[in-house]
């Protein structure tokens, strides 16, 4: 692989990434978890998250309803924990079948152009 | 928290709003301190040394501030939105050209007007000056206007979102305008505004300028000027008027208007310059001996270079149109 292609291939996965982090980080938080906790889970999934691109984007989520937050105090060091809301669990479940209507189409297609 | 990670969360935080920046700052300081203390925890080394470097290289790799600020604000980065950018061009194309002609020929009429026996260099300066400001003027009122409105709609992206519910587009919801119609229609429009302007001028009074104490606030048109002139010059302008009324009912350029469109064009700007170049036809009290002819060739060649301009854009549009 070249150096041009490396570069459009490292652009495309960037993409692929985007949609992916906002599908997995709302699959993570039916469970409760802090930035931190959530950056950890998805790196250790396999879903490689820039904090700086993370921590943003689970204060727009709560924006939109699909993240409630809350602040934990009682630890030695405060924390603000996100929990899937009604919404997001609904938006969730939507998107997990949708990727996995996705999965099949590009595996389907995959083989339909392997020779 | 130590000094660098407050510097840091400071810098984030400082350009989000007011209401948001302690909830922002206490989430960013705790996420720090636990990303320092993970990689602390994988090490032996717990010198202070060893923890200033672990903070430095968590905060390296959170990235520039600005860019985390900006993620947060989540507010649109540009001025002008790709919803918006056609208006912008459209209103650029259009109003400048307007405005620098407008401008040239203002301040050409009233520096000669102003200062009798005054030199070509010193009208050349002036008008060059000013239409530079009234050029970037416009340009800056342009943009800030529709920059402004850019904001009011996101960009237009937002807003053609907030119409419909997702899945309930259909087929009948298309935009069955002829958008190419209305721009000849918002052109022909345009176009019978500058003709109505330019049928006035000849009622326009100097105090209208400011220089009406030049000749006792009459028109800038000399009044012994043959009415037959006069009635010529509406003449033409009823013509060109004709042209962008079929235009602007029709919603459509045919080869056929534009070419007479072009040569109504063109023959008025012969009318006038044989008006131009065979009497004094501003008035003479704005004109001197001495300055009176350059006068009117100035008048004249703005003439030509309006037409001329015309001209181009006419053909161009009609090339455009015939693709």
């Amino acid at each position: 692989m070249n150096e041009d292609e490396g570069k459009a291939l490292a652009t495309h996965e960037q993409e692929l990434r985007r949609g992916t982090v906002v599908f997995a980080s709302l699959v993570a938080c039916r469970r409760p978890q802090y930035g931190y906790s959530l950056l950890t889970t998805l790196t250790e999934a396999g879903i490689a998250t820039e904090a700086n691109t993370l921590y943003p984007l689970l204060r727009r989520l709560e924006k939109q309803g699909l993240l409630t937050s809350v602040w934990n105090t009682e630890q030695a060091r405060p924390r603000k924990y996100y929990t899937l809301t009604d919404s997001g669990a609904e938006v969730a479940a939507a998107l997990h079948s949708h990727w996995l209507e996705l999965n099949s189409s590009i595996t389907q297609l995959w083989k339909d152009g392997t020779p | 928290m130590s000094a660098l990670t407050e510097i840091y969360v400071d810098n984030v935080t400082r350009h989000l709003p007011e209401d948001s920046r302690p909830d922002i700052a206490a989430e960013i300081t705790a996420t720090i301190d636990d990303m320092v203390d993970a990689r602390l925890g994988e090490d032996a080394d717990t010198s202070p040394d060893h923890t200033a470097a672990v903070e430095r290289e968590v905060l390296e790799e959170l990235g520039d501030p600005v860019a985390l600020s900006r993620e947060y604000s989540n507010s649109p980065q540009h001025l002008i939105g790709p919803n918006s950018y056609p208006v912008f061009v459209w209103a650029l194309r259009w109003v400048l050209p307007v405005v620098g002609l407008l401008a040239v020929l203002t301040n050409v009429v009233t520096t000669i007007a102003v200062s009798p026996g005054v030199q070509i260099g010193e009208i050349i300066g002036k008008a060059a000056g000013n239409t530079v400001i009234a050029l970037l003027t416009a340009f800056a009122a342009i943009t800030i206007i529709i920059g402004l409105g850019d904001r009011g709609m996101d960009g237009g992206a937002a807003d053609s979102l907030r119409k419909r519910k997702p899945g309930t587009w259909t087929v009948d919801d298309l935009d069955r305008g002829d958008s190419h119609g209305k721009q000849i229609r918002a052109e022909a429009g345009l176009g019978l505004v500058f003709i109505v302007a330019l049928a006035t001028v000849p009622l326009i009074p100097t105090t209208l300028l400011y220089v009406g104490h030049l000749n006792d606030g009459e028109t800038f048109i000399n009044p012994d000027l043959g009415v037959g002139w006069l009635v010529g010059y509406w003449a033409f302008l009823a013509l060109m008027a004709v042209v962008e009324i079929i235009k602007f009912t029709t919603a459509s350029a045919k080869p056929t208007v534009a070419l007479f469109g072009g040569i109504v064009d063109l023959a008025m700007a012969v009318f006038l310059t044989i008006a131009l170049l065979t009497q004094p036809v501003l008035h003479p009290e704005l004109t001197n001996t001495a300055n009176a002819d350059i006068q009117q060739i100035i008048t004249v060649i703005a003439i030509w270079i309006i037409t001329v301009w015309d001209q181009v854009s006419t053909w161009r549009i009609y090339r455009r149109n015939r693709r």
